[in-house]
C-alpha cells in the first residue's frame, strides 16, 4: 500500500507538537491534524498587549455571553476576556456527564492546543509514582520505572527550558534546569521556618517552562515577568507548540499541518492488523477528508484520544480500536484539588517585590514515602501557591468610601500566602469515558464522562488542610480560611488515563512504549496512557513518554516492523 | 423614561473623548432595551461611583465613566449580578427583581438611597449624600466576619472598584501599570508613598 505520509499526528498540543518534532527530525514525512483554528506565533496573539481599559468588559469578560456559550470554560481561573479566544466554545463542543458526575472539562481547541494556556509547571515523577500501583494494588502496575524515563526527561527539559532549583529530593527528582526564579521575602522565610521544624518538607520555587535564560538559537527570549502567559507570548518565553516544537518540526521541511479538522475515526485493516490512516471533518465546510500513513500517533488530549479510539470501533474491533482488553475508557483520573489555606503574614510590611513571576512555589509530597502513614490514603499530595501582597481588589471586602478609602487602596496591601493542594487521584474502573447518546453539531457522538473522587482523595485533602494550617501557623502566619472539599472533577485540568499502559494486553491498552498492544503502528502518547496520576503536574512526563515513543516507532520502522 | 440607546451610546463616547480615553473603555455593546437605565439612574450611578472614589490628586470614578461601566456590568451579569435573587430582603422588604429573577441592583440602589434621602437622594446636599452612602456602606460591611447574606451594595461597590481600577486613570495614574516589567525583584523596600501596581495580576486575583 502506498501511504501519503510516514506518520499522522492527531493533535497539536504539548504532546502532538513533540511527536511532530521528533518524527520529522528523524526524517519522517508527517501530517499533523488540529481540530481548531490556526494561531500563528506572535501574529495572532490578539490581546497580548491590551490594557484592561481597552476591552469592553475590562478583562472580566461578558458574563452573559459566558453563561450562554462558555458555561464550563468560564470556571477556569485562566479564562477571561484576554484569553477567551484560547478556550473552546462549550455550546459548539458539548459533552455529557453521568448522573452523579460533576466534571468541568477545560479545553483549548486550536493550533497549539493547551500548550498556549497551560500552567507550565514541570515536575519529574519518581519511583514512588511509577511503583505506586504495584505497592498498594490500585490500578495496574506501570511497565516502566524512573530510570528508563530519566534520559528522556533530560532531553525534553533541555529543549523546553525549565527553570527550577535543585533540591535533592527522591520524590521530586532534580532535572536539567535553567536558573530558578527567586522566592519572595515571605516565601523565603516560610521555607526556612518549615525546614527548621520539618526537615523533610521542602518549599521551593515552582519548576516552570518559562525561560530565565534566552534560547537565542530558537528565537526565544527570557521571561519578561508579565505573567499573562495564556494570552500567548510573543517573546516565546514559555514553552508552547508555537514557540518551540512547531518551529523545529517546520524547519525540517517534512511537516504538513491541517487545522480546522476534527478527526472522526482511525482506519484499521484487520488483514494486516495495522491502522492505515485517519478520517476527519473539515469544521468550516463539513466536508469529509482522509489521509493514510504507516504510523499513527494520537495526541488529541487524554479524553479526546480515548474518544477517538471508542469512535473507531469496527467489525474487527467492535468495542473500540485497540480495546480487546475492554479497559479502554476506564480508570480516568484528575487530581483532587482545593484551596487548602489562605494565611496572612504580618512582619513583612516594609518589603515588597517588583515584576510578575509566572510561577508560584511548590511543597512536594511528604506523605506515604518510605512508610504508609495510615491517614486514610496511600498516595501523596503536594501544595502549590505562593505569597503575594493584596492589591486594590481587597477594597471589595473592606468598609469605606471616599478619599481616605481611595488613598488606602493606593497602597500595597498585606502579605498573604495561598496553598492549593493537588492530591493523587486513584485509578478506578468506575471512573470512565463512554460514547454518549447525543452527537455534537458535526454529527460525531459526544463523549460521556463518569467521574467521582473517592474516600482516599477526600482523606488526603483533609490532611492537606490540617497540615497547611499547622505549617502556616508555625511559620508565623495567621490562618484566614482553608478548605478540604475537592472541586468538581477536571478542576485540576490534569485529566488523564483511559488507555492505560500495562504489562498485560488483557488488562491494559498500551504497552511500555505507549503503543497499542493490539496494533503495532498505533501510539497514544498524551495523558490517555497514564496508569496512575501521581500528584505532580503531568505534562513533562507526557512529553518524555512521547519523545521515547517516537524513538521506538522510528526504530520499528527502520527494522521493518512497521 | 429610558434613555434612547443611541443617545446613551453616543453620550458615553462623548464622555470618553472629553476625558481623552479610548472610546472602547466605555463602549456599551449589546445592551437589551430592558436593561437600559433611566436618565436619573444614569446620573445616580455616576454620582455614587464618584462618592466611592472621589477626585483626590487624580480624577474620581464618576468622572472617568465608571457609572456607565457599572450599568453595563450589571446588565451583563458581571460578578454574578444576574444570578437568581430572593424577592425579599432578610428584613422582609420586597426586592426589585428583573424578569429573569435577578436583582435589579440599580433600581434597588435608587430606592434605597432615595429612602435614606427622604425621597430624593440626588436632591440632597453633597455632604449629606456622602454621609448617606457611608451609612449604607457601614451597614453592608460590619466589623467582623462578612455577613452570610451580603447586602447588594457589596456587589455594586465591587463593580465600581473594578470599573475604576481597570480604567486608564485608575490603573495607570492613581495606581501604576506596567505591562512588561522585564525583571523580577524579589525583595525590595516598601517605602511610604509607594503606589501599588494595578498590573500585579496575582494581587488583583487573590488579594
Amino acid at each position: 500500500m502506498q501511504h501519503q505520509f510516514d506518520a499522522i499526528v492527531v493533535g497539536s498540543g504539548i504532546t502532538g507538537g513533540w511527536a511532530a518534532k521528533e518524527l520529522t527530525e528523524a526524517g519522517l514525512k508527517v501530517l499533523m491534524i488540529e481540530r481548531g483554528r490556526k494561531i500563528e506565533h506572535q501574529v495572532d496573539y490578539d490581546t497580548e498587549t491590551k490594557a484592561p481599559w481597552e476591552l469592553p468588559f475590562r478583562g472580566l469578560g461578558d458574563a452573559a455571553l459566558y453563561a450562554r456559550e462558555y458555561a464550563v470554560q468560564r470556571k477556569n481561573r485562566h479564562f477571561n476576556e484576554f484569553t477567551e479566544g484560547h478556550f473552546v466554545n462549550d455550546k459548539d463542543n458539548p459533552y455529557e456527564t453521568g448522573a452523579d458526575t460533576d466534571f468541568t472539562w477545560f479545553r483549548s481547541y486550536q493550533l497549539g492546543g493547551r500548550s498556549l494556556t497551560w500552567g507550565r509547571q514541570c515536575y519529574r515523577w519518581s519511583d514512588y509514582d511509577f511503583g505506586a500501583n504495584k505497592r498498594d494494588g490500585h490500578g495496574t502496575d506501570w511497565p516502566i520505572r524512573y530510570a528508563e524515563l530519566a534520559p528522556w526527561y533530560d532531553k525534553v527539559e533541555e529543549f523546553v527550558g525549565v527553570s527550577g532549583a535543585k533540591e535533592g529530593l527522591a520524590q521530586l527528582p532534580d532535572g536539567h534546569f535553567q536558573p530558578p526564579m527567586a522566592l519572595n521575602v515571605v516565601e523565603q522565610a516560610v521555607r526556612e521556618r518549615i525546614a527548621a521544624q520539618w526537615p523533610e518538607r521542602c518549599l521551593t520555587v515552582g519548576r516552570t517552562a518559562n525561560l530565565t535564560e534566552a534560547k537565542e538559537a530558537e528565537g526565544r527570549s527570557h521571561c519578561q515577568y508579565r505573567s499573562i502567559c495564556a494570552r500567548g507570548c510573543s517573546y516565546g518565553a514559555y514553552f508552547s507548540t508555537q514557540s518551540s516544537t512547531l518551529p523545529a518540526a517546520t524547519k525540517t521541511g517534512l511537516l504538513t499541518v491541517v487545522t480546522d479538522a476534527q478527526v472522526e475515526k482511525v482506519d484499521y485493516d484487520p488483514k494486516t492488523r495495522r491502522v492505515t490512516g485517519v478520517r476527519w471533518i473539515e469544521t468550516k465546510t463539513g466536508a469529509r477528508k482522509a489521509a493514510t500513513a504507516r504510523l499513527v500517533f494520537l495526541n488529541a488530549g487524554a479524553f479526546n484520544s480515548v474518544h477517538l479510539l471508542l469512535n473507531s470501533a469496527s467489525e474487527a474491533m467492535p468495542n473500540g480500536l485497540a480495546n480487546g482488553s475492554g479497559v479502554l475508557g476506564t480508570h480516568i483520573m484528575d487530581h483532587a484539588n482545593t484551596l487548602s489555606v489562605i494565611a496572612e503574614f504580618p512582619g513583612f510590611s516594609d518589603r515588597t517585590s517588583f515584576g510578575n513571576r509566572p510561577t508560584g512555589i511548590v511543597i512536594p509530597r511528604f506523605r506515604n514515602l518510605e512508610t504508609l502513614d495510615g491517614q486514610g490514603f496511600t498516595r501523596g499530595y503536594s501544595y502549590q501557591g505562593g505569597a503575594l501582597q493584596s492589591g486594590w481588589s481587597r477594597g471589595k471586602r473592606m468598609a469605606g468610601t471616599g478619599a481616605g478609602f481611595k488613598d488606602d487602596l493606593q497602597q500595597v496591601g498585606p502579605w498573604r500566602m495561598v496553598l492549593v493542594t493537588f492530591a493523587e487521584s486513584l485509578p478506578r474502573a468506575s471512573n470512565r469515558l463512554t460514547l454518549g447518546k447525543a452527537t455534537d453539531p458535526r454529527g460525531v457522538p459526544q463523549l460521556e464522562v463518569h467521574f467521582a473522587h473517592g474516600a482516599e482523595e477526600h482523606a488526603a485533602l483533609a490532611d492537606a488542610k490540617e497540615q497547611a494550617a499547622v505549617m502556616m501557623t508555625a511559620a508565623g502566619g495567621k490562618v484566614l480560611m482553608g478548605m478540604d472539599r475537592p472541586g468538581p472533577g477536571g478542576s485540576a485540568i490534569h485529566e488523564m488515563g483511559g488507555a492505560r499502559m500495562g504489562w498485560d494486553p488483557q488488562t491494559s491498552v498500551l504497552d511500555r512504549f505507549s503503543r497499542a498492544h493490539q496494533v503495532a503502528n498505533l501510539y497514544v502518547t498524551d495523558g490517555a496512557q497514564m496508569s496512575s496520576s501521581a500528584c505532580q503536574n503531568p505534562s513533562l512526563t507526557y512529553m518524555a513518554l512521547t519523545a521515547r515513543a517516537c524513538a521506538h516507532a522510528v526504530e520499528q520502522m527502520r527494522a521493518g516492523v512497521i | 423614561m429610558a434613555v434612547d440607546r443611541r443617545e446613551f451610546l453616543s453620550g458615553a463616547a462623548l464622555l470618553a473623548l472629553a476625558l481623552g480615553i479610548p472610546v472602547a473603555a466605555v463602549r456599551l455593546s449589546d445592551m437589551a432595551d430592558a436593561d437600559l437605565p433611566t436618565a436619573r439612574q444614569r446620573v445616580l450611578a455616576r454620582e455614587v461611583s464618584q462618592l466611592v472614589i472621589p477626585r483626590t490628586g487624580t480624577p474620581g470614578a464618576g468622572e472617568v465613566g465608571v457609572g456607565d461601566f457599572l450599568i453595563l456590568a450589571l446588565a451583563h451579569g458581571l460578578d454574578g449580578s444576574r444570578e437568581p435573587a430572593s424577592a425579599s430582603s432578610p428584613a422582609g422588604e420586597p426586592m426589585p427583581l428583573r424578569p429573569d429573577g435577578s436583582l435589579d441592583h440599580l433600581l434597588w440602589l435608587e430606592r434605597t438611597l432615595d429612602r435614606a434621602g427622604g425621597g430624593d437622594f440626588l436632591g440632597a446636599a453633597p455632604q449629606a449624600r456622602a454621609a448617606m452612602l457611608a451609612k449604607l456602606d457601614a451597614t453592608a460591611f460590619p466589623p467582623g466576619p462578612p455577613p452570610a447574606d451580603p447586602s447588594p451594595w457589596a456587589l455594586v461597590k465591587g463593580l465600581i472598584l473594578t470599573g475604576y481600577y481597570t480604567s486608564q486613570t485608575g490603573a495607570a495614574q492613581e495606581l501604576r501599570y506596567e505591562l512588561v516589567p522585564g525583571r523580577f525583584d524579589n525583595d525590595i523596600p516598601l517605602t511610604p508613598g509607594y503606589r501599588a501596581w494595578s498590573s500585579d495580576w496575582t494581587a488583583v486575583e487573590f488579594g
